[in-house]
């Protein structure tokens, strides 16, 4: 690079003193200078004549018929930090443009495989195309759509995302850079978070992990909201659907502005609402399973080229209803819901929004500020973050005059991050950070966690390099956490426990393109995961599982070496791709619940079987395929496959509730674009779910008591397109889950005890853009 | 000066009540009064006159922790008993009795005795709820001859809306969940 500057410089000298000549070219070829991603779609302005051009597919630009001067050129991209550069024309001049990545988050991973450019890590992602048909589901729904990604489930409102097996604290989920902090450690307690507010989701491995936490053992959730606009001006968007089965409506608008009296100031709000009523199976429709999502957030945004804060505001709120015939009092009453092909009569049939107990109340509060500023070619950030949760859980009670929730718990959260990239020097690039976290918990009602504060700190350091075919990560991160829990019981015992925990991670990965059709990656890792507060101690009746959960004090770190390695294959049409990944993480001292048969709770209720957290070594390993084909220009086909066995191998046996195999097939042919007609497609999906032979054996201790339900196979069905009414392309989209109206159960989903899957679900959907 | 008082007063009382606000529940005691039952007391009355007498299942820390304690049943032979059944939440003090909720709701509870056949006990004219099905918080019991044996009692609870509480319903009904189920050994003699 410096070599072709010295020439162009020497050149354009050599030039000087001719006549001024209005026939040069400028041409030009943008890149992402984190991600090396090529960047079609991004706009090059040249300021003094206000000529623009879009780059093409390859990142290339030209302008031609410019005269000799000095020009500024302004290079923006929706993904990428806007970039100034001042250029001397005196002849033909070619220059390569290396945009900064606005994303706290990207400026690292490899990019995507589907898009056939090169890659540096382990990333699935679904983009804002793909979020398209997954609009009005839940965050972990629209997740699921990633190979190797399912759901663990309390009903079809109740979702969390499970990456390889692996759930709940195992997961960072972070969400528009702040790591969310609520109540993840239940099963029953989904992701707080919008998913209007993603422009697109991440799933990572690898090094860069380690920006996040040093406990990622299954990975991490990116939820990345779209950059703000960089021009001047202001846009929007309306998205609205509806949803058959279960009646649900949502509406969600964002409007984002730029100013032009200060374009340095940019602002968006954003909101969401949605309702749904009660879900039909295909047979029955289960009462008390609507549900309510009422979001908004807020950003602002001062932009310059040097220095660039953001305030974010986000709020979330909603209330879920659990299907009344899962109130379950004891074993002997689990044991007759199983035993029975389907609910009572009393618990079926009414078709309304109405939300009784039990239900599920939970809001959170997010609010971020983020500062980005540059010294010299160093950059560095300053994230604090500040969390509110509040989970409220509304039982069946013996009193209609009771408005308590029975299980309430405040958490608060403040989180303090400083990362410093340094400047980029032969083909290294690196991020070193500190953050802080203090964490404040509280609850009333039953006790299931005990009041605690907690505060951590920690540290990481991120290399990477790239020359040729190769690129190198490797990154290494420590963290210190301290929890003081405190528990006063109603009799006055006050029961005190303090923890200290040391956690270590550290990554590699290598990336080798062994030609223009092959490329190959492998990762180690280790990463190390502090037991959670329930872990430690709970002590309380599970009613859904009808156990007696414990904790352990005695619990230590857990700490997993993961080895993941991947293939991906690109034809020379480019018109088949090919992604194999194969991995295996063995996970030392893995934390599980242990059932102790011999220990029975003796409760007024009935005796319980009595379940401990404890500690195993754990081994869990798969592979998931893809391949992606374009039969013909307009036919697609991909497919999906993933494998997963997971041991408990200490005593030798399957660990329990882990995704069976599952595979999946999509047809989607692609119109032709008309004069109003654009983007039209149909699409055909098939789904098979193998049964889950996997379990584990009754002789360890009985853990379930319901054999995994059968395999099954759906199809799912989705079309969309986008006319031109005046100047605004609407999209109207119709899709259709289950098509057929299959009955099944899904072995992830605690509902399985008790009810079918939801039956057939159309949905509508239409989004209007304004000024885009 | 007073004003620079007043104001220093009420700064103050507001950082007060914002940190008390922030800070709430570290120093609170915990509120365990959520739908615990501890205590299962059962009180026979003999029809004819005699000294009532009593059979308790307490779990006084409610579940988990101390393990429950429980009496035997020891009744005479040959005799009618008015049985009236209370429960009660003992974390409190002084007691809560639940059993008042329950009749205030009796609509979607009901209590079933099921004694073993080896008991020689046969339980029957249980009180109703205002639609005429058992509730059961008071009952008749009349023993036979000497007798060791058993007796399950149960609560139910109606959780649907409407509840839909019907005479025939069985003790396992799918229309109702366990509340409480307690077994007592008991003594004839």
């Amino acid at each position: 690079m410096k070599y072709i500057f010295t020439i162009l410089l020497v050149c354009s000298f050599s030039f000087y003193a001719t006549a001024q000549n209005c026939s040069i070219s400028l041409s030009g070829h943008v890149e992402d200078a984190d991600t090396r991603q090529l960047l079609p779609g991004a706009t090059v302005t040249i300021n003094e004549t206000g000529a623009r051009q879009t780059t093409d597919e390859k990142g290339d630009f030209t302008f031609s018929a410019l005269c000799t001067g000095k020009y500024s050129l302004t290079i923006s991209h929706v993904s990428c930090d806007t970039l100034r550069k001042n250029i001397q024309l005196d002849k033909d001049l070619h220059v390569e443009l290396y945009l900064p990545h606005a994303r706290r988050t990207l400026g690292e991973v490899l990019v995507e495989a589907q898009k056939g450019a090169a890659n540096t890590g382990f990333k699935k992602e679904l983009n804002a195309a793909a979020l398209e048909t997954t609009k009005g589901f839940s965050l972990a729904e629209a997740l699921s759509q990633i190979n190797g990604v399912t759901m663990l489930q309390t009903g079809s409102s109740i979702s969390k995302p499970v990456i390889h097996g692996l759930h709940s604290s195992r997961i960072l989920t972070i969400n528009n850079g702040v790591r969310q902090e609520g109540q993840q450690w239940g099963n029953e307690h989904a992701p707080e978070i919008d998913p209007f507010i993603a422009d697109q989701l991440v799933v990572i491995k690898g090094v860069d992990e380690l920006k996040y936490g040093s406990d990622a053992i299954a990975g991490v959730i990116l939820v990345e909201p779209k950059a703000l606009r960089n021009q001047p001006g202001y846009s929007g968007e309306f998205n609205s659907g509806y949803f058959t089965n279960n009646g649900q409506y949502y509406v969600s608008g964002v409007w984002e502005q730029q100013l032009k009296k200060w374009p340095a100031f940019s602002y968006r709000l954003q909101g969401t609402f949605k309702k749904g009523g009660n879900v039909s199976t295909p047979d029955y429709r289960l009462n008390n399973t609507g549900s309510e999502e009422k979001n908004f957030s807020v950003t602002a945004a001062w932009r310059q080229a040097r220095f660039n804060t953001e305030l974010f505001y986000s709020h979330f709120a909603t209330k879920v209803g659990i299907f009344t015939g899962s109130h379950i009092g004891n074993l002997t009453d689990l044991e007759r819901a199983i035993e029975a092909a389907k609910p009572d009569a009393i618990f079926l049939g009414q078709r309304t929004y109405d939300i009784q107990r039990p239900y599920q109340d939970v809001a959170h509060h997010l609010l971020k500020s983020k500062t980005t500023f540059r010294r010299g070619e160093n950059k560095f950030n300053i994230l604090l973050a500040g969390q509110l949760n509040h989970r409220q859980e509304y039982d069946i009670v013996r009193s209609a005059a009771n408005t308590r929730p029975q299980l309430d718990l405040s958490i608060a959260t403040f989180s303090e991050d400083i990362n410093w990239e340094h400047p980029k020097r032969n083909g290294f690039n690196g991020t070193a950070g500190i953050s802080m976290m203090q964490q404040d918990n509280s609850y009333s009602g039953r006790y299931f966690i005990p009041n605690y504060f907690s505060y951590s700190f920690g540290g990481f350091f991120i290399e990477k390099w790239s020359r040729h075919r190769w690129e190198l990560h490797a990154g290494l991160r420590y963290d210190h956490k301290t929890i003081n829990t405190n528990r006063l019981k109603f009799n006055g015992d006050s029961i005190n426990n303090d923890f200290k925990f040391s956690t270590f991670a550290a990554s590699f990965n290598a990336v080798y393109k062994i030609s223009d059709n092959w490329r190959s990656n492998i990762s180690v890792g280790l990463a190390s995961r502090a037991p959670y507060v329930n872990e430690l101690l709970s002590d309380g009746i599970h009613h859904g599982t009808a156990t007696y959960e414990k904790g352990n004090i005695a619990l230590k770190p857990e700490q997993s070496l993961h080895i993941t390695s991947g293939v991906h294959f690109q034809n020379n049409a480019k018109n088949l791709d090919a992604d194999i990944l194969l991995y295996a993480n063995s996970i030392h001292n893995f934390i599980y619940q242990q059932p102790r048969p011999d220990s029975a709770v003796l409760t007024i209720a009935g005796a319980f079987p009595l379940i401990e957290y404890t500690q195993t070594n754990a081994l869990l390993y798969g592979l998931d395929l893809g391949v992606s084909w374009n039969v013909t220009a307009p036919l697609k086909w991909t497919s999906k496959l993933s494998v997963l066995y997971a041991r408990n191998v200490s005593a030798k046996d399957w660990l329990i509730l882990m995704p069976a195999n599952s595979m999946s097939s999509d047809l989607a042919y692609q119109f032709k674009n008309g004069k109003r007609l654009s983007n039209s497609y149909v699409s055909l999906e098939f789904q098979h779910v193998a049964r889950q032979s996997r379990v584990p054996d009754e002789a360890n201790g009985r853990q379930d008591y319901k054999a995994p339900p059968p395999a099954y196979s759906l199809v799912h069905f989705n079309a969309a397109t986008t006319v031109a009414i005046g100047k605004t392309p609407v999209t109207f989209g119709i899709g259709a889950r289950n098509l057929l109206n299959t009955v099944y159960r899904n072995y992830l989903n605690s509902m399985r005890y008790f009810t079918d899957e939801m039956g057939r679900n159309i949905q509508f959907r239409i989004k209007v853009p304004f000024n885009p | 000066m007073k004003k620079n008082l007043f104001k220093i007063a009420l700064s103050m009382t507001l950082v007060t009540v914002l940190l008390a606000a922030c800070k709430k529940d570290d120093v609170d005691v915990e509120d365990n009064e959520e739908e615990v039952i501890t205590t299962m007391k059962l009180t026979f009355t003999p029809v004819g006159g005699g000294t009532a007498v009593t059979a308790q299942f307490k779990d006084p820390d409610g579940p988990g922790g101390t393990p429950p304690t429980q009496d035997e049943i020891l009744l005479a032979p040959s005799t009618t008993y008015n049985v009236s059944l209370q429960l009660l939440n003992e974390t409190q003090n002084p007691a809560e009795d639940v059993t008042l909720e329950v009749v205030e709701e009796a609509i979607a509870h009901r209590f079933y005795y099921e004694p073993d056949a080896g008991s020689n006990i046969t339980v029957s004219g249980l009180n109703n709820d205002e639609n005429g099905v058992a509730l059961g918080t008071t009952s008749s019991w009349v023993t036979g001859a000497a007798a060791n044996g058993s007796i399950r009692i149960t609560l139910r609870h109606y959780p649907g809306n409407p509840p839909g509480k019907a005479a025939a319903d069985p003790v396992n009904s799918p229309k109702s969940g366990t509340d409480v189920e307690v077994n007592f050994t008991t003594k004839i003699q």
